[in-house]
């Protein structure tokens, strides 16, 4: 059995060990197979690894994660004899503290400055400020360690040189451009020198320097649809910048609206947002009572939606995101519709559940087509001759709390 | 020259080292005359680290950085002893459980801690974040030590001796037992494994919180970042963080 790098492509933690292999000579398979979010959730992987991240190394004798030691390991294998681990043990123990240091004085800050911008983790100014000093002062660091050192120990490549070029192979293809590393001279040299190295080339192929930093993540470049393969914070940010950001679809504002050749109705929809906005007092007796008044099944129709992956809304910020970027890209219907959505739950799983008032007798279509949020929703059309569901419906229009048994996290209004 | 270790007192990343010189039978000094924040930004303490931090551990041959780095060292200083497994495969495994107590439980642990005592912003969102994936961290390791006593293998390594240094912080600053409760393989281990007497010799009596730090209000965040007086407890936990 050959040794088995259970990864996702081009994850560069991953690029440590396989370029350890290059230098050691041990073949290292990666299946083609792997399914981030998938593959890595599965039973079998996680009693290799029991927090499901990646890369895990797979041997005849057991399997290995972390990717700083799946490295090492790879390094001592064939006998290790090889210059890898240097030739005596200062040396050896300072591999360790550069392999250490780029680890979590450079990796750890790029990754801090790379996820937010990204959306894989909450983005404030003042951390980023905070994180962008500390990588500076470990550049800095590092920087006049290598303006007298070639390499990092001894005088030829060494695991850390392998492991801290790695890391600083995700700076440069993200957050770091030439103006920021230009204050880094000696790191620069030092970069650009050993990742032409043929053993490094092999495995990361050409190297781009990124010209730009990722702008910071708005609602409108959150992650794409299907959750299940949303990656997490540690794992995603190899792949490259531009292809996680999401394009926005501009609506077709030209085209005519179906809508809008619906037979006339005595409901207006805007009546109904002004009554719901202005009634500050007995809710129940004016709004509601006001809006079962107006109301007109034949013109419009009313909606139920639920999430279907509430087990994933153990966060709350997330998961508050998620509904706030939901009825960001219900703009373009606003003319056509007055929703409520709730974030029910005192702790995860959240639960998200939802009412929505619609022109016309179906959910629109345009709004199926263009906002793809839609799918990830059950939606029923409501019975209003069902009198339960119909108080569900004014429940849900006046925030009741306790809604079905739960408190509220939050209660988002699109008008 | 004996082995010198440059450090403040109670730093979490000495007591690495320390521990695994009681086990691996090597003596080391800490410097007596240690000011953190003076000591470690002369030039000479530069040229044994660039970026000025402690631990740095002082040897005839040289200076090495970074505390698991040292734990290493002393660990293979006098030869052949359990610390690093007896396959390659159970130290490659000691290396992924070092590495994994670092990055996802005192990373997080960390980011809990820091902004509460003012080291850091503090935000509510970042806090929540970080809460989440230190429980994800510490239930992997909880369903690890249900069938395991110790990381690796059937005795004492060198993924313990770092793991327990880490997990000590956090259980003396902000993991309460209502918290630890959740994650009960990892109280036991973290328990029997602080009252070895190699571990109890260097950490002396291990206390879990009663609570979490406060928010820091404004005039918290005003508190002196380098004290140098008598320790209180406030402040011995401001050393823990200030590795500048």
């Amino acid at each position: 059995m050959a040794l088995v790098l259970h990864t996702y492509k081009g994850n560069k933690s991953a690029d440590k060990a396989l370029i350890a292999a290059e230098y050691v000579g041990v073949q290292i398979d990666v299946p083609s197979d792997f399914q981030m979010g998938v593959t890595n959730k599965t039973p079998e992987f996680l009693k290799m690894n029991p927090i499901g991240k990646v890369p895990v190394l797979e041997t005849p004798e057991g399997s290995v994660f972390e990717s700083n030691a799946i490295a090492r390991y790879v390094s001592r294998l064939n006998g290790g004899e090889n210059s890898l681990n240097g030739s005596s043990l200062i040396e050896y123990a300072q591999i360790e503290q550069w392999s250490d240091f780029s680890s979590l004085e450079i990796y750890g800050n790029i990754l801090r400055w790379f996820g937010p911008r990204m959306g894989f983790m909450p983005y404030s100014a003042p951390a980023e400020e905070g994180t962008i000093s500390a990588l500076k002062r470990a550049l800095d660091a590092l920087n006049t360690h290598l303006a007298s050192n070639t390499y990092l120990v001894g005088h030829s490549i060494t695991l850390a040189d392998i492991i801290t070029v790695c890391n600083l192979n995700l700076g440069f293809a993200t957050v770091m451009t030439k103006k920021f590393t230009s204050e880094f001279p000696h790191v620069e040299r030092y970069f650009w020198t050993v990742i032409n190295q043929p053993n490094f080339k092999k495995v990361v192929g050409e190297v781009k320097q990124t010209e730009a930093v990722p702008p910071v993540a708005s609602k409108k470049a959150a992650q794409p649809a299907k959750p299940k393969e949303e990656p997490k914070k540690k794992e995603a940010p190899a792949a490259e910048a531009p292809k996680l950001a999401e394009e926005e679809e501009a609506p077709k504002p030209k085209a005519k609206n179906p809508l809008d050749l619906l037979p006339p109705s005595p409901m207006v929809l805007d009546d109904w947002k002004r009554l719901y906005s202005n009634t500050k007092s007995n809710f129940r007796g004016v709004a509601i009572k006001g809006f079962w008044d107006m109301y007109d099944p034949e013109g419009y129709s009313l909606w139920f939606c639920d999430y279907k992956y509430n087990d994933e809304n153990m966060v709350s910020f997330v998961t508050l995101n998620k509904v706030g970027g939901f009825l960001q890209r219900m703009d373009l219907a606003r003319k056509y519709s007055f929703g409520k959505m709730l974030i029910c739950g005192s702790e995860g799983p959240f639960k998200v559940k939802g009412l929505w008032l619609f022109r016309g007798p179906e959910i629109p279509k345009f709004i199926m087509d263009e906002v793809y949020d839609m799918e990830l929703y059950e939606w029923t059309k409501v019975d209003i001759t069902d009198e339960a569901q119909k108080e569900r419906v004014s429940q849900m229009i006046e925030d009741a709390e306790p809604f079905e048994g739960e408190a509220l996290l939050d209660a988002k209004c699109f008008k | 020259m004996a082995l010198v270790l440059h450090t403040y007192k109670g730093n979490k990343g000495a007591f690495k080292a320390l521990v695994a010189a009681e086990y691996a039978g090597v003596k080391i000094e800490e410097a007596a005359d240690f000011q953190m924040g003076v000591t470690n930004k002369s030039p000479e303490f530069l040229k044994m680290n660039p970026i000025g931090k402690v631990p740095v551990l002082e040897t005839p041959e040289g200076a090495i950085f970074e505390s698991n780095a040292i734990a290493r060292y002393v660990s293979r200083k006098n030869g052949e002893n359990s610390l690093n497994g007896s396959s390659l495969i159970e130290y490659a495994q000691i290396e992924q459980w070092i590495d994994f107590s670092s990055l996802e439980i005192d990373a997080n642990m960390l980011k809990w801690f820091a902004p509460r005592l003012g080291y850091a912003p503090f935000s509510a969102p970042a806090e929540e974040a970080a809460i989440s994936a230190l429980k994800r961290g510490l239930e992997a390791l909880n369903t690890h030590l249900a069938s395991n006593t110790y990381l690796v293998g059937h005795s004492v390594t060198l993924a313990d001796i770092v793991t327990i240094c880490n997990l000590n912080l956090g259980f003396a600053t902000v993991m309460t037992k209502k918290f630890t409760s959740a994650f009960p393989h990892v109280e036991r281990y973290f328990w029997t494994m602080v009252n070895q007497p190699n571990f109890k010799k260097v950490l002396g009596d291990a206390k879990q919180t009663d609570a979490v730090p406060p928010v820091p209000t404004k005039k918290a965040a005003a508190q002196p970042a380098k004290p140098k007086e008598e320790p209180k407890k406030a402040v011995q936990l401001l050393h823990l963080l200030i590795r500048e």
